[in-house]
This record gives structure tokens, C-alpha cells and sequence, in this order.
């Protein structure tokens, strides 16, 4: 019984995939691929995931670090906060950079009135989206690889005249290192996917802010060989991805 | 294949004759809710949710549910099998891409784009979408808006480029009235229904600019469906239309 319920949830996941790859067009898979849409498409999906990633990993490896040090009472209210994009719709993420940074947003005004120049429909808007949903995902795996750090050995290198960031650099980070690569590497793959809160806060330009989810969207009603072309790619991106990780993500979750 | 045929036809009337004894016994027993599910442009919204509540009150038992979109969007989807039994497209081509569902269509409606502007804007004439200081945005090129914006805007000579090319009008209209751009292609009846504060430059050539929206029936929708499309080609459903600023019929 138990067996057969868990092949059909396997089956959920996996032939929604497999029909997918039916119709991928395999001996053009390279034509598809290189046409201008798809290469323009695929610079902007490249070049902005890249920079979201580091990004995110600047900032979010120093938050992951207070929140799994710091004080619990802070911890306790910030952390929600932090990962909230990750379970929030892309729509509404993308209403929020909008009410932040558009020509009416609570910064964008004074931006737009300063110097005539709004972030929405940006390349830097495609970034800024791809940051908002994916440093969640590398908070999350490095807050949990920080907290498996043992405490003892920080404190050690501190009685033995180490400064708090002497330590965090010497010590927890290299410690770490396992989970801040698995981190950047979600993190990365989650600006790559993202397209809700892209569309809303970024629109869709070819060779601007049109992404390779935006032209999977856009290529399915004019050229669905594209479409089938692009989504093989990104499938294959996405269990590479995952290959590579193994159990990283599930031991965050649940430590 | 003979004995196919043979159960097909018997179980088409088993469900006629059931269908016949239903209706016998409608008088009596309370009326069972017939849903029609239509799937319309999105530059229908507003006025068809209006035309589903006056329908649905002229009908009693009978529930109008919506699914609005790009009309090349809705028609990709009732291809691939979407329960549609009325389709109202914005173009004769997305309409054209589901004839082995809806081989029938009557023309309901008319709309134009136009490039609607915040008064504040002071736009002047359309060839302002050629300066590098209006950003202005459209609908992608094969949403019938985007179509029409395309054809109007070669037409004109307008040389200047759009910084999004969005997924449907609803999409292009809520940017506009966002504040977050200086100007878009949308439809006419879109800049009436943003209020006084949106105003509107008319493209010389209004042949280019027009899109015709054709209604039609799925052939696997009830008899409930028809009366909605002839509800919407009936002079109070046309009404609506007009006062929304949609072109008639013709």
C-alpha cells in the first residue's frame, strides 16, 4: 500500500517531465537554441542570475550568520521575514519591488525625482527580482550550515586571542563552505527560474528584461519548438542542480 | 468500431432521454445551475463581468464564470483542451486558431489602440513615442493589442521602441495607471475606464489601429452558452459595449 502511494507521487513529478521531453525537438535542439531570441534570452538569464547570486551570497551569508548566532528573541521575528520570499507568490514579490522601487514606490520617488531614472523595466530590475527570491533559499542552507559550526571551537579561537571577525572568517566560514556553495548554487538557480515577480517589476524586452522563463511563456504561443527547446534546457539545469546538492536542502529544512 | 458506434449512440440517448425527463420535471423540482464558462480578452474584463451579472439575473439557475487573458494566451489553452464554452477573442486570428472547437463566430464588438498618456504628461502627438525621454510600453506582438499597436505605429512611421513588451493589455494598463511609465498603447475603451485622469492620442491610420472581436460557441457547450452569446449581440448587451466605448458590430 504504502509502496504504491509512493509510486504515485513519484509519478506525479516525473511524467509531467517526461511528456515534456517528448515533445523536445532533440535534433534541433542546438538550432532552437541558438536562435536570436533564445541567445538574447539566455544573456539575460545568465548575466542577471550570475550577478543575483553573488549578491545574495554578500549579503545573505552575514545574515545567516546573525541568525543563527544572535540573539533568539530578534532571530525569532527576523528569520520569517528573511525567507518569507520563498513561499510567497512571485506576483505578489513582484507588487512589493514595485511599491519599493517604482517612479510612486517609497524609494523609487525620491530616485525618479532625483535623477529621472526609475528601477522597473531595468535590467537591475531583473537582478534586484532574482535577489528578493533567491537569497532565502542560501539564508536558509547557510544559517543551518553556521549552526552545525560547534560553538566550543569559536570559542576556543577567541580564548586564544581571535577578534569575533577573525573568527568569522577563519573558522566558521571555511566550516561552512559546504553550505554557503549549496546556498549560492539555490540561490542562483532560483533567479535563473524566477518569472512572476520578473514580469511585474521588470516587464519583458527581449535583450533586456526578458528571461528564459519569459521566453519559454512567450515562445509557446508563437514557436513552441523554442519553448520545448528552452524548457529541456532548464530541466536539465534543474536536476543538475539538484544532483549536485544531494540531501543539502532537505538537511536545512530540517535542522 | 461498430460496437462503439452502437454504444455511443446508446448512451447519447440515454443522456437525451434523461435531459427530456429533467426538463419534464423542472416545473417541480427546484432548477438545477447550468454553468457557462467563457473565456474573453482581457480587454473584456470589465465589461463582461457586468454582462455575466445581467445575464445571470435574466437567468435564473444559470452561473457565467470568466476566464480572462490574452486572447492568443486563451486560444493556445482551448487547443490544448481547456473546458471553454463560449471564446471572445479580440482578433479574428486568435479566433481562427481554435475553429476545430469553435468553427462559428459572429463579429460582437470593435476597439481601437490608442497611446493613452497621464494627463500630466502633456503628450502632444503619437511621433512623442519616438523621443529617448517617454517610456512607453505595449502588448507583445502577437497578443492582438500588440498586433494592432505594431500595425498602427508602422503606419505612423513611429520609429521608437517600447521598453516591455507585455503578456496582455491588463498587464499594460495596470503599468500606466501605476505611474510607472510615461505612456502606452492600450485600447480606447481601457483609457475611458482609467478615469479622467488618462488621456488619449487617436493613430492617424484607425484602419491599423482597429481589432474586430469575434464570439463564438464551443461545439461541446450546452444550449446555456448560445443564449449568453446571444445575450451579448442583443441590442442591452451592445448596449454595455457602447458605454464602455467599444465600436458596434459593423
Amino acid at each position: 500500500m504504502l509502496t504504491a502511494i509512493a509510486v504515485a507521487g513519484l509519478l506525479v513529478v516525473l511524467l509531467p517531465l517526461l511528456a515534456l521531453l517528448t515533445r523536445v525537438p532533440w535534433q534541433n535542439l542546438f538550432t532552437e537554441l541558438s536562435s536570436e531570441s533564445s541567445i538574447n534570452a539566455l544573456k539575460v538569464s545568465v548575466t542577471s542570475s550570475l550577478l543575483a547570486a553573488t549578491i545574495a551570497l554578500v549579503l545573505g551569508v552575514p545574515l545567516a550568520w546573525y541568525l543563527a548566532r544572535g540573539p533568539k528573541r530578534v532571530t525569532r521575528i527576523v528569520r520569517p521575514v528573511v525567507i518569507s520570499p520563498l513561499v510567497l507568490p512571485p506576483t505578489v514579490a513582484g507588487l512589493a519591488l514595485l511599491t519599493l522601487m517604482g517612479r510612486n514606490g517609497l524609494i523609487g520617488k525620491l530616485i525618479y525625482e532625483q535623477t529621472n531614472w526609475a528601477m522597473p523595466f531595468t535590467w537591475t530590475a531583473v537582478v534586484f527580482a532574482g535577489v528578493f527570491v533567491g537569497m532565502p533559499f542560501l539564508v536558509l542552507v547557510v544559517e543551518s550550515a553556521f549552526r552545525q559550526v560547534p560553538v566550543e571551537v569559536e570559542e576556543t579561537a577567541q580564548t586564544l586571542g581571535a577578534n569575533p571577525n577573525k573568527v568569522f572568517w577563519r573558522i566558521s566560514v571555511p566550516l561552512a563552505r559546504g553550505g554557503i556553495t549549496s546556498g549560492l548554487v539555490l540561490a542562483w538557480a532560483r533567479a535563473l527560474g524566477e518569472f512572476g515577480a520578473t514580469l511585474t517589476f521588470a516587464g519583458s524586452m527581449p535583450g533586456v528584461t526578458r528571461t528564459l522563463p519569459m521566453e519559454v511563456y512567450n515562445a509557446f504561443e508563437v514557436d513552441p519548438q523554442a519553448a520545448y527547446s528552452i524548457s529541456a534546457l532548464l530541466v536539465l539545469v534543474a536536476i543538475t542542480v539538484v544532483y549536485l546538492l544531494k540531501s543539502k536542502l532537505i538537511q536545512a529544512f530540517a535542522g | 468500431m461498430k460496437t462503439k458506434l452502437i454504444a455511443a449512440l446508446v448512451s447519447t440517448l440515454a443522456l437525451t432521454g434523461c435531459g427530456t425527463s429533467n426538463n419534464a420535471g423542472a416545473s417541480a423540482a427546484p432548477t438545477q445551475a447550468t454553468t457557462v464558462t467563457v473565456y474573453a480578452a482581457s480587454s473584456l474584463t470589465k465589461t463582461f463581468t457586468e454582462l455575466g451579472k445581467e445575464f445571470e439575473a435574466a437567468n435564473p439557475g444559470t452561473k457565467v464564470v470568466f476566464s480572462f487573458g490574452a486572447s492568443s494566451t486563451l486560444a493556445e489553452q482551448i487547443t490544448a483542451g481547456a473546458p471553454a464554452d463560449v471564446f471572445a477573442s479580440a482578433s479574428k486570428k486568435s479566433m481562427d486558431a481554435v475553429a476545430a472547437e469553435i468553427p462559428e463566430s459572429k463579429v460582437f464588438a470593435s476597439n481601437r489602440v490608442v497611446v493613452g498618456y497621464p494627463v500630466e504628461k502633456a503628450l502632444t502627438a503619437v511621433t512623442d513615442l519616438n523621443s529617448a525621454t517617454i517610456k512607453w510600453i505595449q502588448c507583445d506582438h502577437q497578443v492582438p493589442c500588440g498586433a494592432a499597436a505594431d500595425a498602427a505605429l508602422k503606419a505612423e512611421g513611429i520609429a521608437g521602441v517600447p521598453i516591455s513588451l507585455e503578456p496582455d493589455v491588463k498587464s499594460v494598463a495596470t503599468k500606466l495607471k501605476a505611474g510607472e511609465v510615461d505612456a502606452a498603447i492600450i485600447y480606447i475603451t481601457d483609457v475611458i475606464a482609467a478615469g479622467s485622469e488618462f488621456a488619449a492620442l487617436e493613430f492617424s491610420d484607425q484602419a491599423k489601429a482597429t481589432t474586430k472581436y469575434p464570439i463564438g460557441v464551443s461545439i461541446k457547450a450546452s444550449s446555456a452558452a448560445q443564449r449568453f452569446v446571444d445575450f451579448v449581440l442583443s441590442p442591452s448587451g451592445q448596449k454595455v459595449l457602447s458605454a464602455a466605448g467599444f465600436g458596434g458590430a459593423k
